[in-house]
Parts: structure tokens; C-alpha cells; sequence
């Protein structure tokens, strides 16, 4: 999250938070990945093995609401709060322009895991913008 | 809104970085206060005007006076 906000506690449990949380879900993606071309599982069992991936993000997805409720510094609260709209409001767009191109002009899907994806690349770009903003 | 965070902070001869760490913040958050990008809340211009000694009105001026 850049130079100038390596003081703040909060971002460094954040970054406790969501280290181990990728290295796991790349670990499970690996993992689910393999047993579906090995095994090709069916029924309850293929629903908790397509779940497993998401648990870790969804815990990413939690992390960042502890970072905003942690963040002592108010100012960089509020840049990050507004990068973070920039990032819903960038999702939005791309998921509701999209879905019309599927619909109508045969577009290829997009599988709606992108969203956090795509979420958290237009928060990265807004937080830079956003940041120099105020520079 | 116009604040005199510059003049005070230079009247004590302290950097940036020393009144960010004064008042628990980053020193990013210092600048935008100095520069009039950003207004604390009242809990933060509380802080200042304690760290200063001297009432928030005379620190910030919202220009309505």
C-alpha cells in the first residue's frame, strides 16, 4: 500500500490478514483444480470443493472491512473508503455493460469470480489517483 | 478551509514528520491538513488545538468570521 502508510498498525494486520489468506487460496486452487481433473467429483461433494476457493477470499473481502474499522489515521481512512467506492462503482459498470454484450451480441462469458479481481485492480488505480489528489 | 497548522508547526521548528507523529497520524495526512486539502474532524482539531494550546477558531478559519 505504498511508503507512507507502512507506520500504520492497522495496514500491517491487514497485510497479516491477507498474506496467508492468498498463499492459502492459491494452495486450494491448485488443490481443488487437481481433484477435478483427477476425480471429476459430482454432487454435494463437487459444491464444497467448488467452495473451498472462495472461503479465503472471502476472508480477504472481511480483512478490508477490519482495515477500515482499524485505521486510526482518519485521512487515510477516508482516501482508502473513497478508492474503495471507486472500485464498487468500476465493478458495476464493467459487470452491467458486460452482461448486456453476453446477452445480446454473444459476448464470452465473464464468471462472476472477476468481480473481486476487477474490484480490487480499479481500487489499486483509484488509490493512485486518489492519493495524489490530495498531494 | 484556511488553518495556521504551517506557521505553529514552523514556530516550534518542527518537521512534517514530527507533528504527524505528535498527533498519531502520517505525515500524508499532516501535508493535506497544512495545504487545506483536507478537514480534520472535530476529534482531530481538537487534538491540534490542545497540541498547539490555542482554540480550534484560531487555528482553523472557515472564512464565514
Amino acid at each position: 500500500m505504498g511508503k507512507l502508510f507502512n507506520k500504520s498498525p492497522a495496514v500491517r494486520r491487514y497485510m497479516r490478514r491477507y498474506i496467508p489468506a492468498m498463499a492459502v487460496y492459491v494452495a486450494v486452487i491448485f488443490g481443488v483444480s487437481w481433484a477435478f481433473n483427477r476425480f471429476a467429483p459430482t454432487g454435494p461433494l463437487a459444491w464444497l470443493l467448488a467452495l473451498a476457493p472462495a472461503v479465503p477470499i472471502l476472508f480477504v473481502i472481511a480483512a478490508l472491512g477490519l482495515y477500515l474499522k482499524e485505521e486510526a489515521d482518519e485521512f487515510v481512512r477516508g482516501m482508502m473508503i473513497e478508492s474503495m467506492l471507486w472500485g464498487i462503482g468500476v465493478i458495476m459498470a464493467v459487470m452491467t455493460v458486460w452482461g448486456f454484450l453476453e446477452l445480446y451480441a454473444k459476448a464470452p462469458h465473464l464468471s462472476a469470480f472477476w468481480a473481486f479481481p476487477l474490484f480490487c485492480i480499479a481500487m489499486g488505480v483509484a488509490q493512485q489517483f486518489v492519493r495524489r489528489r490530495y498531494r | 478551509m484556511k488553518n495556521r497548522l504551517k506557521v505553529l508547526r514552523a514556530e516550534r521548528d518542527w518537521s512534517q514528520a514530527d507533528l504527524a507523529d505528535r498527533l498519531e497520524v502520517s505525515r500524508q495526512t499532516v501535508n493535506a491538513l497544512e495545504t487545506g486539502k483536507y478537514d480534520p474532524s472535530l476529534p482531530l482539531a481538537f487534538k491540534i488545538a490542545r497540541l498547539f494550546g490555542q482554540p480550534i477558531e484560531t487555528i482553523f478559519d472557515d472564512g464565514e468570521a
